[in-house]
Parts: C-alpha cells; sequence; structure tokens
C-alpha cells in the first residue's frame, strides 16, 4: 500500500471485524430456524450468519447491533427504506 | 442509513462546537479521556478534534483490544500455532502484531496452519470440519468480544465439539480505568466512556468513577455528532460542578446492559488473579479465563506455553501512548520504523491503535498546520 494514501489499512465503515472489536449496525434479512442464528445484511449489502440469542425475539427488517459475529443490542424494527 | 447517516450531519456538528466553545473557561486547559479505541479512530478519521477549542485535549486511552496485548502472550500464541496437531484461528490484526520473534504470520508462512476468522463461530466451524485437527482460538477483546467467545464455547459443549480450544486473553475495562486514575502521571478531567462495552456491561460499572474520583464519565457513541456531544456533555458537567454517569449513547446503550451476555460471561469465564497489559503492567483481576467447569476448552491448559514477560522493544513507546502520556506522533519511531504496513508496536496495527488511526488520518492536518 502506498504509505502516503490516506485510506486505512483496515476499512471500517461502519465497522470490521478483523479489526475485532468493530460494532455494526447490521439488518435482519432471514431468521434461520431453530438454531440462534439469522442471516443479517451490513451497510454495504454484504450477507453474514450472525447469533442472535443474546437479543431474541427478532424479526426479518431489525436492525442489532453486532460484534464478532454476535448481536448484543436489538436496536428496533427498521424503517422502511432506511 | 438509519444510526448513521443523521449523525454525521456538519451544521449539527458546527452548533454542537460552538456549544463546547460557549461552555469551556478560557484559561482553563481540560483533559479529555476517548476510552475506547473506536472513538479515537472516528476523532481521527473525521478530524473531530479540529473542532475543538485549543484547550480542550482529547487524550487516548487503553481501549483498543490488540493494542493492550502484551508481546509474551503473543510469543505463547506462536508457540500453540507451531504445533503440528494445531489449527490456529484469530482475528485478521492480531495476525500481524509483533512477538519477541515475529508475528503469526511469520509462523504461518514458516508452514503453522494459522488462519483468519470473523468471529469465533467460525473456529468452530473449522474444528467440524476438522475432527482430526485441534483448532485454537486466540480469544482477545473487552466485554464486546467476550460474549461472542462465551456462546461459542457453550456451542462447542452442547454440541460435544472436544477438538475447539480456546487461548482466551479477554480483558475487563474497569481495571484499567481504576488504574489509570490512580496512576500519577496523568491528570484527567473526564472520560468519554466506552460505547459498545457499556452495551454488555451498562453504565452502572462505571459509577465508581465519579463516586471514588470525582470525574465526569459520558458513555459514548461513534459517529463523530456523537463524540461532539459526548465532550459536550463532560464539559457542561465540569462547568456545572456535577460530576455523574452520562449515556448519550441511549439509542443503543441500557443503563443495565445485556443481562443475557452477562450471564453467558459468567457462566464461561472466570477472573484471573492477575493480567498483562502492555504499557500499564499487571493488573489485578482484570483478566479473563476459562471457568472449571469449561477446562476441557482451555488451550493453557492443553499445551505448555512459555509464559515468559518480554519487555516491549526500547524504541517502541505503546505504553506512553496507550496511558495518553505522550501522543503518537511524540514516539521516536512513529512512521518511521513504525508504520501500518510494518509496525514496531501494537497502536500502530490496529485501526483503532492511536498511532494507525493518526497515521491514517490525523497527520495530514497536523502537516498542514506544520507547512
Amino acid at each position: 500500500m502506498n504509505p502516503t494514501s490516506r485510506e486505512p489499512v483496515c476499512r471500517t465503515d461502519p465497522g470490521c471485524i478483523t479489526c475485532s472489536d468493530q460494532g455494526m449496525v447490521m439488518r435482519v434479512a432471514e431468521i434461520r430456524g431453530e438454531d440462534g442464528f439469522a442471516a443479517c445484511t451490513d451497510a454495504a449489502g454484504a450477507l453474514s450468519e450472525v447469533q442472535i440469542d443474546l437479543v431474541e425475539p427478532v424479526n426479518v427488517g431489525d436492525s442489532l447491533l453486532v460484534h464478532a459475529g454476535v448481536a448484543l443490542v436489538h436496536l428496533g424494527q427498521a424503517e422502511a427504506g432506511s | 442509513m438509519k444510526f448513521v447517516d443523521e449523525f454525521r450531519d456538519a451544521d449539527l456538528g458546527r452548533v454542537l462546537a460552538g456549544q463546547i466553545v460557549a461552555t469551556v473557561e478560557p484559561g482553563r486547559h481540560y483533559k479529555v479521556m476517548e476510552v475506547c479505541g473506536g472513538h479515537t479512530h472516528t476523532i481521527y478519521k473525521y478530524g473531530v478534534d479540529d473542532l475543538l477549542p485549543a484547550n480542550v485535549e482529547l487524550v487516548h486511552g487503553p481501549g483498543c483490544p490488540v493494542c493492550v496485548i502484551p508481546m509474551g502472550r503473543v510469543d505463547d500464541a506462536i508457540a500453540v500455532a507451531r504445533r503440528p496437531e494445531v489449527i490456529f484461528t484469530c482475528f485478521g490484526d492480531m495476525l500481524r502484531v509483533p512477538g519477541s520473534g515475529g508475528t503469526l504470520l511469520d509462523a504461518k508462512a514458516e508452514g503453522a496452519d494459522v488462519r483468519m476468522v470473523y468471529s469465533p463461530l467460525d473456529a468452530l466451524r473449522i474444528a467440524k470440519q476438522n475432527p482430526d485437527s485441534d483448532i485454537v482460538f486466540f480469544a482477545i477483546g473487552f466485554e464486546t468480544t467476550a460474549p461472542s467467545t462465551a456462546l461459542t464455547l457453550l456451542r462447542a459443549r452442547a454440541e460435544g465439539v472436544a477438538n475447539f480450544l480456546c487461548f482466551c486473553n479477554h480483558v475487563t475495562i474497569v481495571p484499567p480505568l481504576r488504574a489509570l486514575l490512580e496512576s500519577p502521571d496523568l491528570r484527567l478531567d473526564g472520560f468519554i466512556g466506552p460505547g459498545h462495552v457499556s452495551t454488555v456491561v451498562g453504565a452502572r460499572p462505571f459509577e465508581f468513577i465519579p463516586k471514588d474520583y470525582g470525574k465526569p464519565i459520558v458513555i459514548s457513541g461513534f459517529e463523530p455528532l456523537d463524540l461532539l456531544q459526548s465532550v459536550y456533555m463532560v464539559l457542561r458537567q465540569l462547568a456545572e460542578s456535577r460530576c455523574e454517569v452520562e449515556n448519550q449513547y441511549t439509542r443503543v446503550v441500557p443503563y443495565d446492559g445485556n443481562p443475557r451476555a452477562l450471564e453467558a460471561l459468567a457462566e464461561v469465564f472466570e477472573l484471573r488473579p492477575h493480567f498483562e497489559w502492555r504499557g500499564l503492567g499487571f493488573i489485578s483481576q482484570s483478566g479473563l479465563k476459562l471457568a472449571p467447569a469449561f477446562q476441557a476448552f482451555d488451550a493453557e491448559l492443553r499445551y505448555p506455553v512459555p509464559g515468559i514477560r518480554v519487555a516491549d522493544p526500547k524504541a517502541c513507546q505503546c505504553g506512553e501512548v496507550l496511558k495518553g502520556v505522550i501522543k503518537p506522533w511524540e514516539c521516536k519511531v512513529f512512521g518511521t520504523a513504525c508504520t501500518p504496513e510494518r509496525p514496531i508496536g501494537t497502536c500502530m496495527v490496529s485501526s483503532e491503535g492511536a498511532c494507525a488511526a493518526y497515521y491514517n488520518y490525523g497527520r495530514f492536518a497536523r502537516e498542514r498546520q506544520v507547512v
């Protein structure tokens, strides 16, 4: 990487869990059965599996604060179109 | 995006900056510590400190989980990773943190099976796919990542995944804050409290700061307006001769935290008598280890680890940076021998580290001023 670049080594918009401690706001896209997981999308639309045991019950469309693959806070029902 | 865009509004930022200017006493110098590395990152990325009056100084605290891991623990991790029966898993940034004889990436280049994961659940998946290997997860972080490790261990036990192991380096936030408050090196006027740690532990554990030390603390979100508002709230407490725990981040942080997460932490972990922090030394009851019921998953009990305390390289001043005694650019090797590409100290590794955040963003503003 160019050392004079303004880009950080690890992007964090709005979060990057490779840095291990960045929280991300994610939206529930699909509840995966009874095993405590949901498919969630981040701000860029990327889909990942999130453990939801600590914030259940959740519904499709809800916003969650996620750290290292685990939802820590239920932020409520997302507004339509937001 | 909801919860993001509205907290980056430039007009509101200017209003808050004006309120801050109107609140400070001319001639008084204010030192406010932002505890969390995520806050440090936001401050430099968005130039929050450029909006503050010259007599309001933000001091960067020890809340970057990568930065506080001492070299000896990295050496221990590498010793485990080099074992032929082990697949060693960790978050990306820990791969680049130097121990006394290189990094985990170096060990990988030399043949160790080291893999980056995004969550301990990924490591558990690898364990299920590789029943003939031992999968060790390098667990680091404060109370934000500890629940993830705890839930994974509970799941491993429930599913009988015996080849999943944890090298536990989780730490807790309150003991280092107390150590900083006891430190004669540092005179602080107030704190910006960690937002996401507080989603787990709540605001109550920080009550000792106003009660025992007479300092205000405001738990803050991570967007630029969150930080500006939190600085304003700290300064307003000082102006009104108040000191209490205030919560700026009410949209996310409940006062009592997440009871289910706390329950999982209490079941899986127990406090170590002592744990070494880079720059802060040994702090009593500040680290977590696996509780007796989870000893079968404890990599430190399964394998011999060197367990040797290793002093930081002489040129590296991460310790002083982590305590807020010096600024990143005051370190002798900042930006020369130590860069994000080839870090000497941990603070230059993680994007949350004060040195890396300053290197990536803040130095440009400073260079403009110097020119």
